[in-house]
Order: C-alpha cells, then sequence, then structure tokens
C-alpha cells in the first residue's frame, strides 16, 4: 500500500468553520506538523478561510479532509498563491528594532536615528478507487472537483465508522483517536473536504510546493475546529491566524486572547538569535498564561486609504489590494470599500488545554499593536568627560535591566553573560567603578520584566482609601 | 479587647451593609484580572466609568432627595462595567454608565427598577453605538477562577437568598448543554466542562442574574425565570452562535419581570431585612428608600 499522509483540515460543524493541520502519518512515515496557517476573512456571515500547511513529504502522500458547512461549488474553491502568506508573515512578524545613544561628550550637530529591522523567523492512483461502494458505507459523495493541482471530493456521511472505514479503504490512515472527533462533526452535519493531489496537473503549474487552497460560505459561525488536527497529536501544535475584518479585531471567546510580551528592551547580543529568542519568549508567555491562551502578534488598520503608519517600523510591506484579492478581501479595493482591519493570532494548542475548537468574534477594537523588542546601541567615541561618566552608570544600570528582561522573558541564563555590564563599568573611572552598587530596581516587580510593583501597590492603598471613604458613608446623609 | 476589637473592625465593617462584600469582590476581580490574567490596567477609563457612575447617581440623589449611601450602589454598577464592557471610545463607556445608573430611576414598575442596570448599560452601549463589545474569553476557564468566582458568589448569593435563581440557570444551562454536546454530539465531558467552568458564565450566575431587585419576587416565579434565561441563552448560543447570550437572555426577561410579579405574587424584596442586607446584583441596588 502507497505511504499516503492524511492532512485533515476540517471546516465546520454546522454551518461554518475550518481548521488546520491534521496530519495523520501513515505506515512509518513520521511527520511533524509544526505550523499551519490560515487566512480568515469574515465580513457578515461570510467566511473565507485559506489554509496552508507546511507539508514536507512527497506530494504523492498529501492529502486532506477538511469538514465544511455546507457543499461547496465548485465557484467557492479556488487556489491562491503561496506568496501570500508570505507577504502577511512578514509585515506583521514580531520585530526587532535598533535605536543608538548619542555621545554626551560629543553632542552631535544633527542626530540621525537609525532604525533597523528583522523579524523573528518564526518557524513557522486514482481517488476514486473505491474497495466498498461508499453508500454501503453510509458515505455519499456530494460533489467532485478538479482545482488546480487538486482533486476535490465533497462527502457526506451518517456515522463515523462508515467515513472511517472509506477513508481506510481509500488509502487514508486515521488514527483510531480521530473516530471520537469525526462522530460530532457527522452529528453537526457537516459535510468532508477531501482534498488530493494530481500529479501531472501539478507539474503543469510548475510549482514544487503545494499551493493553498480557498473555500467560502456564508454562516452564523466563526470559528476554527481544532480538534481533528489533535487525533494524532500528543504534543502541541502552532497556528498562525491572519484575520481580516471590517470593523477591528478578532478575538477568541472561549479560550483568552493575551498580547505577546512587547516593547521590551533587550541586550544587544539578541540580534544574532532573534528567532530563537522569540521562539522561547513564545514558549514561556504560552506556559505563564496556563497553555490555554490565544496570543495577539499584530493588530493594525490596514486599509489602503488610512493615512496613519501601516507600521511602526514595518518589516514588510503591509498587504495592498492585490493581496487583499488574494486572501478574500472584497471590499478592500483601492478606490472603494471600507476599513480593512487586520489582526494576527498565534495559538499553541494541545489536547489537554483545548478541548473546544476555537470560537471567534470580530470586535470594534482597532486599538493597534504589535510584538516589539528594542535594541539600544551605546554611544561610541570618548566618554571620559563627566556626563559621559554619568551616562556609562545609567548604561551600566540599563544593561542590567535588559539582562534581567532577558530573563524574564526566555528563561536564558544570564550569569555567562556579565561581561556584557562588566564591558561599561571597566570604562568607568577607577573611583566610579568603585563606588558603583549592584543593580537594584526598586520599581521593578519579581524577575524585573512583570508589572511594576509601585503600581500595584498603589492602587492598593487606593482601594483601602475608598473603602474607608465608603465606611463614612452611612453617617453622612443629605439633611 | 482593643486589640481584638481592631482586628474584627474590618470584618464588621463588611457586615455593616452588603454592598461593601460586593464592592470587595468585584474589586478583588479587577484586581485578578489585571495580575493574574494580564488584562491591560486601562486605568482611565475605569475611573472615567466611576466618575461618570457617580455623577449619574449623585445627580439623581439630588432629585429624588434620597440618602447619598446610595452611592455605594453606582460604585458596584461602575466595578460590573470595569468587568465587562469594552468600548473603543470613551464616550461609548460614559453612556454605557449613564444608561446603566439612569435605568434605576427611570425605567420603573411599581416601586422597583425593571432592568439589571450594569446589564442594560451594557447592552445599551453595544446596541446603539456599535463601539462596544463584551470579551466572554477574557476570564479563560480554570479551576482558581471556578473556586475565587464560586466561594464569593455563594457567599453573596446566600446571603441574599437568590441561590435558587443561580442554581436553577447554571443547572438548566448545564442540563441543557449536556444533552446537545455530550450525548447529542458525543463530545467528551470535557468540552461541556470547559464550557461551563468559563469565567465569563460564573460571574454572570453569581453576580448579575441574582439581583434580588430585578428578579421576580415569587420563588415560583423565580425558578421559572431563571430556567427561561438558561434556555434562551442556549438556544441563542447554539442555533445562532451569539457570543455572551447570558447577557441578552437577561435583558429579555427582565422585561417581563412586571408581568412575572402581577400573575405570581410574591414578598417584596427589602434591603433592610436581616439576612437580605447583600446585594447580589453585579450592579444594583438602589438603596431601600428608594427602591
Amino acid at each position: 500500500m502507497r505511504n499516503l499522509f492524511l492532512l485533515a483540515t476540517i471546516i465546520a460543524a454546522m454551518r461554518s468553520m475550518a481548521f488546520c493541520g491534521f496530519y495523520v502519518a501513515k505506515a512509518d512515515a513520521t511527520l511533524f506538523n509544526d505550523r499551519s496557517e490560515v487566512i480568515l476573512v469574515r465580513d457578515g456571515e461570510r467566511t473565507i478561510i485559506t489554509m496552508s500547511n507546511d507539508f514536507k513529504g512527497d506530494v504523492r502522500d498529501f492529502a486532506m479532509v477538511v469538514p465544511v458547512p455546507v457543499v461547496l461549488r465548485e465557484s467557492d474553491i479556488r487556489i491562491v498563491e503561496r506568496r501570500v502568506f508570505d507577504m502577511l508573515d512578514s509585515y506583521s512578524s514580531p520585530r526587532l528594532v535598533e535605536y543608538y545613544d548619542e555621545n554626551p561628550c560629543h553632542p552631535p550637530v544633527m542626530y540621525e536615528m537609525d532604525v533597523a529591522t528583522s523579524r523573528a523567523e518564526v518557524t513557522s492512483d486514482k481517488f476514486l478507487e473505491n474497495k466498498k461502494s461508499p453508500q454501503s458505507l453510509g458515505v455519499t459523495i456530494e460533489a467532485q472537483y478538479a482545482v488546480g493541482e487538486y482533486d476535490i471530493l465533497i462527502l457526506s456521511a451518517t456515522e463515523s465508522a462508515g467515513l472511517k472505514q472509506w477513508l481506510t479503504e481509500n488509502g487514508y490512515r486515521i488514527p483510531e483517536t480521530a473516530n471520537d472527533v469525526l462522530e460530532p462533526y457527522i452529528k453537526s452535519n457537516l459535510k468532508f473536504f477531501v482534498v488530493k493531489v494530481d500529479l501531472s496537473r501539478m507539474q503543469q503549474t510548475g510549482s514544487a510546493f503545494l499551493r493553498p487552497i480557498q473555500i467560502r460560505f456564508d454562516s452564523h459561525k466563526f470559528m476554527l475546529p481544532i480538534r481533528l488536527g489533535m487525533a494524532n497529536s500528543t504534543g502541541s501544535q502552532d497556528m498562525i491566524v491572519y484575520a481580516f475584518t471590517r470593523t477591528g479585531r478578532v478575538e477568541c471567546v472561549n479560550y483568552r486572547t493575551t498580547k505577546v510580551p512587547t516593547d521590551r528592551n533587550i541586550p544587544l547580543f539578541v540580534k544574532q538569535k532573534f528567532g530563537y529568542f522569540y521562539k522561547d519568549l513564545f514558549a514561556r508567555a504560552h506556559r505563564r498564561e496556563g497553555k490555554n491562551t490565544v496570543f495577539l502578534e499584530y493588530a493594525w488598520n490596514v486599509t489602503p486609504s488610512f493615512g496613519g503608519m501601516k507600521c511602526d517600523p514595518c518589516v514588510g510591506p503591509p498587504p495592498m489590494p492585490r493581496e487583499f484579492a488574494e486572501a478574500g478581501v472584497d471590499w478592500g479595493g483601492q478606490n472603494g470599500g471600507g476599513q480593512v482591519f487586520f489582526t494576527r493570532l498565534h495559538v499553541r494548542y494541545g489536547r489537554e488545554k483545548f478541548p473546544q475548537d476555537l470560537v471567534f468574534q470580530v470586535t470594534p477594537n482597532t486599538e493597534h499593536f504589535q510584538a516589539r523588542y528594542v535594541l539600544t546601541h551605546p554611544a561610541t567615541g570618548d566618554l571620559t568627560c563627566s556626563s559621559g561618566q554619568d551616562y556609562l552608570e545609567t548604561l551600566y544600570y540599563r544593561r542590567h535591566r535588559e539582562l534581567e528582561e532577558l530573563n524574564a522573558l526566555t528563561g536564558w541564563d544570564i550569569t555567562k553573560r556579565q561581561s556584557y555590564t562588566n564591558d561599561v563599568k571597566n570604562q568607568l573611572s577607577p573611583e566610579r567603578r568603585n563606588n558603583i552598587g549592584g543593580p537594584w530596581i526598586p520599581w521593578k516587580g519579581p524577575g524585573g520584566g512583570g508589572t511594576p510593583m509601585l503600581g500595584w501597590l498603589a492602587l492598593m492603598g487606593l482601594f483601602a482609601v475608598v473603602l474607608r471613604i465608603l465606611q463614612q458613608w452611612p453617617q453622612r446623609r443629605l439633611a | 479587647m482593643a486589640h481584638t476589637r481592631s482586628i474584627l473592625r474590618p470584618i464588621a465593617f463588611l457586615q455593616r451593609d452588603a454592598r461593601h462584600f460586593q464592592i470587595l469582590f468585584l474589586g478583588t476581580f479587577l484586581l485578578y484580572g489585571l495580575l493574574a490574567l494580564h488584562w491591560d490596567a486601562e486605568w482611565q477609563r475605569y475611573a472615567l466609568i466611576l466618575v461618570t457612575c457617580f455623577a449619574v447617581q449623585a445627580l439623581f440623589i439630588q432629585w429624588k432627595g434620597l440618602a447619598w449611601n446610595s452611592m455605594k450602589s453606582a460604585a458596584i454598577t461602575a466595578l460590573g462595567l470595569c468587568l465587562l464592557l469594552k468600548a473603543g471610545s470613551v464616550w461609548t463607556l460614559a453612556l454605557g454608565a449613564s444608561v446603566a445608573i439612569a435605568s434605576k430611576f427611570l425605567i420603573r414598575w411599581k416601586g422597583k427598577h425593571i432592568f439589571n442596570p450594569g446589564n442594560l448599560g451594557i447592552a445599551a452601549a453595544v446596541l446603539l453605538t456599535g463601539d462596544a463589545w463584551v470579551s466572554p474569553g477574557q476570564w479563560g476557564s480554570g479551576a482558581t477562577l471556578v473556586f475565587l468566582v464560586g466561594a464569593a458568589g455563594l457567599m453573596v448569593v446566600l446571603r441574599v437568598g437568590r441561590i435558587d435563581t443561580s442554581l436553577v440557570f447554571l443547572g438548566t444551562f448545564a442540563a441543557f448543554d449536556y444533552v446537545r454536546t455530550v450525548l447529542y454530539l458525543g463530545w467528551g465531558s470535557d468540552v461541556w466542562m470547559h464550557k461551563l467552568t468559563n469565567g465569563s458564565l460564573l460571574l454572570f450566575t453569581f453576580f448579575m442574574i441574582t439581583d434580588p431587585m430585578t428578579t421576580p419576587k415569587a420563588p415560583k416565579a423565580r425558578l421559572f425565570w431563571s430556567a427561561g434565561i438558561a434556555v434562551l441563552a442556549f438556544v441563542l448560543s447554539w442555533k445562532f452562535w451569539i457570543n455572551a447570550t447570558p447577557i441578552w437572555a437577561l435583558l429579555i426577561f427582565c422585561a417581563f419581570n412586571p408581568i412575572l410579579d402581577h400573575l405570581i405574587h410574591g414578598e417584596p424584596f427589602h434591603w433592610a431585612r436581616p439576612g437580605n442586607r447583600i446585594s447580589s446584583n453585579l450592579i444594583p441596588i438602589q438603596h431601600q428608600d428608594h427602591a
């Protein structure tokens, strides 16, 4: 039997939903579904979902099963180019910004702030040769299309065992546990969108990679079913969602949506390993939030006519009408249409902490957000003047804070990085060097990167005062 | 002994007025959200909601000649709105806060306000402006949360005599959802538990629906009423995929309160009565002289 992988991307209980990232390894092949990406467009009841998976195996082994709310028409399915994902990813990735201190001993006549950016590399046969008639298994082939390099079937099923048997007999290997998940989707009257690659047509396209598939439908539901994707996975999987709406941010309604830590000052040496830095930062934030949170990584108004900045700083060009059209944003043309708001969500999900499929809502929240980390280069040149020495002292403490921030964000061991602060200390005059104390940062909470402690103390004090005032109230009555 | 008395003073203070408890609990929830769940601390917005609620309450206190004591109710309303209502513009928050407080004095039937103030404030802000929203997911689901909200909520509803309302609502909602999610669809019970332990649902169950001033007077009527809210909330979320459905269901059912009170007679609620001193609505509670 051929080696086959089944990537089941599930769309929808009842009327709308999408799910990405269900690899079903067949035989002894192993695949880890690191990351899947979804473009999610929501406009009223209309949902357009574009799915891209980083499938790394032989394309002959690729297959995808997507539960969909309705029997999709051929015109509801299309293939888009992968570049729209790359473009959105590069535009909205967590970013590193560099600033330069000026030399206080030699203030420049004109100082030009150099902002450089880089972005985190987030690592991101014949189909119908049935062994048994589908009808006898309670499986109906509702429709059958050839779209681009893909052969597409739309199945409906009356019970999960029949569907499972049909898929198995047709060369797919379904994990045992998938049964538990298929059943609720069937009961929810979903159809199953089954996709395989036609090699000859793929060769005609000239593309070495599988191109993303886009589907559209109308439904009350705005969700991504992730449960099927966990059927054969013991660990966690990552999904990046690029969402477009007319009004504002997309947020999850059945899990918390939390901002990823941002605007943090980090040591210069992180520049070389920013990708690792963000990966570890994300892992730590994920653990800290209880592993059951959806993270916001980016939110911005990307309306073409929007006068403000599209990012600050930009690590990639903002999406333009061409990308909107590719993503399925019908209203985002240059000359018309309304506002286009973009949200990037990042979710790391596993079976234990994510029992329910992801449900979303569109909010009117247009507040901008980006994951941004700041490097500040020290002043260069002679710093022996008094203000230069003051500056070095400040720099010394700042670097301590940067190290502590790094440790708090990523858990990296900073004890081996003492040269980062000692380099500065060594530039101080001997008297100053002796007087410099250990880095005690009273306004920082434990870990140095947390919430300012004094703020909370002040808040508690305020609360006590309010209670005290309220205590007096019963006595103060209006005459 | 003076020392013992000084320790007991805060407890006595809490006991003295039911609303002190509520302010403490709601304040704790807000702090929990900010500290443990890392919400954005929107101090200016919280301040605006508080100031608006106080200002509108003060206006009506002057107009109706009520006790200043009732400012505590405004504080509870304000804290409830800080916890639930989100908006793009600060004016939307001010609108929600104003409607919440004003409705207690303006939308009345036989000496009792009809709508739960916070509930109406949220609904007004969301429906009238399109600029406001609630985030049902902001609390997440978890054991700590169940304990925190459940324990505090039980203290409140037991004192105020509305444990029936809480339990019938939660029980009915849980039963319907169990039948649909677990028995019919075949999901594991962890899916069902995840829905039920949602912080927003628990907060609603113990702190909003239980407002004794806006629940029907008769116990029998309250049973039907709270079960009705649960069924409507369930249907709206299952059939129409509306979010935060308990809030909308409560709004609709509050409108029927005068009819229910007319059909099934019950004892009116008095805050002054011993054992009834805790106001259990998230937003609340007119002072007894007025309510």
